[in-house]
């Protein structure tokens, strides 16, 4: 049995090394995924082209201007459209904002009365406009206290534990090992079943003496072992050159992952059973993947999604596993905090491989 | 000693029966050849046979062992190569074979003595270091065998694996399949070449699923009932059909040459007037004696 498993685990890892574009790909991809989320996707919006039309045209007017971009969030710059013609800049995708400050701007300031600055926005990119508004309405508040000259009696003091700079990298390199282990292990176990069945090699495997579970063990260990190498090169890149924290346990965050695997193997077992080629396979990967990872809190706030999505995302076992990986990671969760997520998993890797395991079997048989 | 026995196996895929009342029978150490056109039911056969099938009625035992109830006491006496190429192509010679003899059990010297033996029969041992994608046809059947001949297996089921070699490799071929019969395996093998039909100790040919007859190759030639004439002209399809449609007599074409079967009722002569009629004489005819596909030939037309 044991030596069965091993012949099987050899073969597996040479047929990945005689793969050159596999091999590649497996090494290549963990380290543009990190520099890719790690750079260039950020939640922070800065830089906002914004086309300001000043009616005023006062000195009031004007610092109020300069106030909006003296930070690093607004670029002002002179409109060049009509007022009535303010949205084509947005279709030609050259301005994401649009301030209007009536002429009666500094008149009424003066006179304490009130008014309105029109501001408009891309709604087309939600995301932006909505931080962009933030922004905004923040930098107004500022700006009309000083008009005032008043005092402001209560002051928000605030500071962000664990990431103190809100740095993105810091809580998306967590996501990424997350992301990889999640997308290589159902990928590759699906693939490598499905393979030896395209091929006709698993019915060679059938009529030697290898138990079904000797199969099962042989055809997913090299997998999640590839899972594991991939994961540690994701993290030795996020902790060695994007300087991310790491506050937990390494054996709890391994020894957990390893649990994770369970479901993630089981869940490439059970797409090689419903499935009969490799392209079949992958695409079915594929879309387990994409749902696991819009569902896991990895990108959008789970806390954002509506009610029914939410309980969808219970059915997500990345889900766990993100808050498990962050939790770690960033906070240094110990198991006692981490309990929940935990048994969800323990459930869930259960539940998946066992279920996936006795179809794999009844497929063989 | 009897080391497969097939009784009455029956096996359908719908409404189509692959293979029907099917019996057969291998002794210890020889080589049993099936034979049938495309379809007849030999892979479903030997799918059977390797318990990669299930099936409704009959039975099946190799070295007494029930397919269906003991199976795994099987798995270490039997080598099975299906039809097609079902080893790794992106693994070497060797890598393929020290898998095989992994799964087997085999430790290190075992492998390397048994490595030598199959090296040394197969001539595999210069391309050791192949990948087996870039063997030729034949060498890829002799990996397949040896690969299956890792653990001394007593029974082989090989389907057609000399299809698509070339005429040399598969007389090396048959030439290895002679020297395990000698050590003592028990062969089955599928052949769509009568030739190699010839070099079996039994043939069985398999029709519709039905094991239509068997002996020995020249005990199948004797069954055949009539008479052949071979006649050397390229015939047309629409002489083939008239000289079918009349009573007693059938037409073949054999290549560029064409035969004419004759019932044993029958004589030569009552078809003088049709034969001027295609543009041929009783004189272009020469009787020749019946081959062994002369024989399922006729057998298949009395199916």
């Amino acid at each position: 049995m044991i030596q069965t498993i091993i012949a099987l685990i050899i073969k597996e890892f040479r047929q990945v090394r005689r793969d050159p574009i596999m091999l590649r790909l497996l090494f290549i991809m963990p380290l543009v995924q990190l520099l890719l989320l790690g750079y260039v996707v950020s939640t922070d919006v800065k830089l906002i082209d914004t086309a300001v039309y000043d009616f005023d045209n006062s000195r009031l007017s004007r610092e109020y201007v300069r106030s909006l971009t003296a930070g690093e969030y607004f670029v002002a710059s002179k409109d060049d459209l009509p007022l009535l013609n303010a949205d084509l800049a947005f279709r030609q995708n050259r301005r994401n904002a649009v301030i209007v400050i009536p002429d009666d701007f500094s008149e009424k300031l003066e006179n304490f009365e009130k008014v309105k600055i029109g501001m408009l926005l891309d709604g087309s990119n939600a995301n932006t406009a909505s931080i962009s508004l933030g922004y905004a309405g923040l930098i107004t508040a500022q700006f009309n206290q000083r008009v005032l000259g008043l005092n402001m009696p209560i002051q928000l003091r605030q500071k962000n534990l664990f990431n103190p700079e809100a740095e993105s990298v810091y809580f998306m390199v967590p996501g990424i090992v997350a992301v990889l282990l999640t997308m290589i292990t159902v990928m590759l176990s699906a693939m490598g079943i499905v393979r030896e069945r395209e091929r006709g090699t698993l019915e060679q495997l059938m009529v030697t003496p290898i138990s079904t579970i000797g199969l099962i063990l042989g055809k997913i260990i090299p997998f999640a072992i590839i899972g594991f190498v991939e994961m540690s090169i994701a993290l030795a890149v996020g902790i060695l050159w994007f300087d991310i924290p790491f506050a937990g346990s390494w054996g709890l965050l391994y020894f957990l992952s390893f649990i994770f695997l369970f479901t993630t193997l089981g869940v490439g077992m059970f797409i090689s059973t419903a499935t009969r080629t490799q392209q079949q396979a992958m695409f079915f990967a594929w879309f387990f993947t994409i749902y696991a990872l819009l569902t896991s809190g990895f990108f959008i706030p789970i806390a954002n999604m509506p009610h029914i999505i939410q309980l969808l995302t219970y059915l997500n076992p990345m889900r766990y596993y993100m808050t498990i990986v962050r939790g770690i990671m960033m906070k240094g969760s110990s198991i006692d905090i981490l309990h929940k997520e935990v048994l969800a998993m323990v459930i869930f890797g259960l539940v998946v491989f066992t279920f996936s395991a006795l179809r794999f079997s009844k497929r063989v048989k | 000693m009897r080391l497969v026995e097939i009784h009455d196996l029956c096996r359908s895929y719908g409404a189509i029966t692959a293979v029907n009342n099917f019996s057969l029978t291998a002794e210890r150490a020889t080589i049993v050849a099936l034979v049938g056109p495309d379809g007849a039911g030999k892979t479903t056969l030997f799918r059977a046979a390797c318990g990669l099938l299930g099936f409704e009625t009959g039975s099946i035992t190799i070295a007494g062992f029930d397919v269906k109830t003991q199976f795994n006491h099987i798995k270490p006496l039997l080598g099975y190569m299906p039809q097609n190429f079902s080893l790794y192509p992106d693994l070497s010679v060797e890598e393929n074979l020290s898998f095989y003899a992994g799964l087997f059990g085999l430790n290190r010297t075992d492998f390397n003595q048994k490595k030598k033996y199959l090296y040394d029969f197969s001539n595999l041992g210069q391309f050791a270091d192949r990948r087996a994608e870039a063997l030729s046809g034949g060498m890829k059947q002799k990996l397949a065998l040896c690969c299956n001949l890792i653990h001394d297996p007593q029974v082989l089921i090989l389907d057609e694996p000399t299809t698509g070699v070339d005429p040399l490799s598969r007389r090396q071929f048959w030439d290895i399949l002679k020297k395990l019969r000698h050590d003592g395996s028990t062969i089955i093998v599928s052949t769509p070449y009568m030739d190699e039909v010839a070099l079996a100790d039994k043939s069985v040919f398999i029709f519709n699923g039905k094991n239509m007859a068997e002996g020995t190759p020249d005990k199948l030639t004797a069954l055949f009932n009539g008479r052949v004439y071979r006649l050397d002209m390229v015939p047309d399809i629409n002489q083939i059909e008239s000289i079918n449609a009349l009573r007693g007599i059938s037409a073949r074409r054999f290549g560029s040459s064409m035969r004419l079967y004759i019932k044993p009722e029958r004589e030569i002569a009552d078809y003088r007037a049709a034969f001027s009629q295609f543009g041929f004489s009783e004189n272009d005819l020469r009787e020749i004696r019946p081959e062994l596909e002369d024989t399922f030939i006729q057998l298949m037309e009395q199916a």
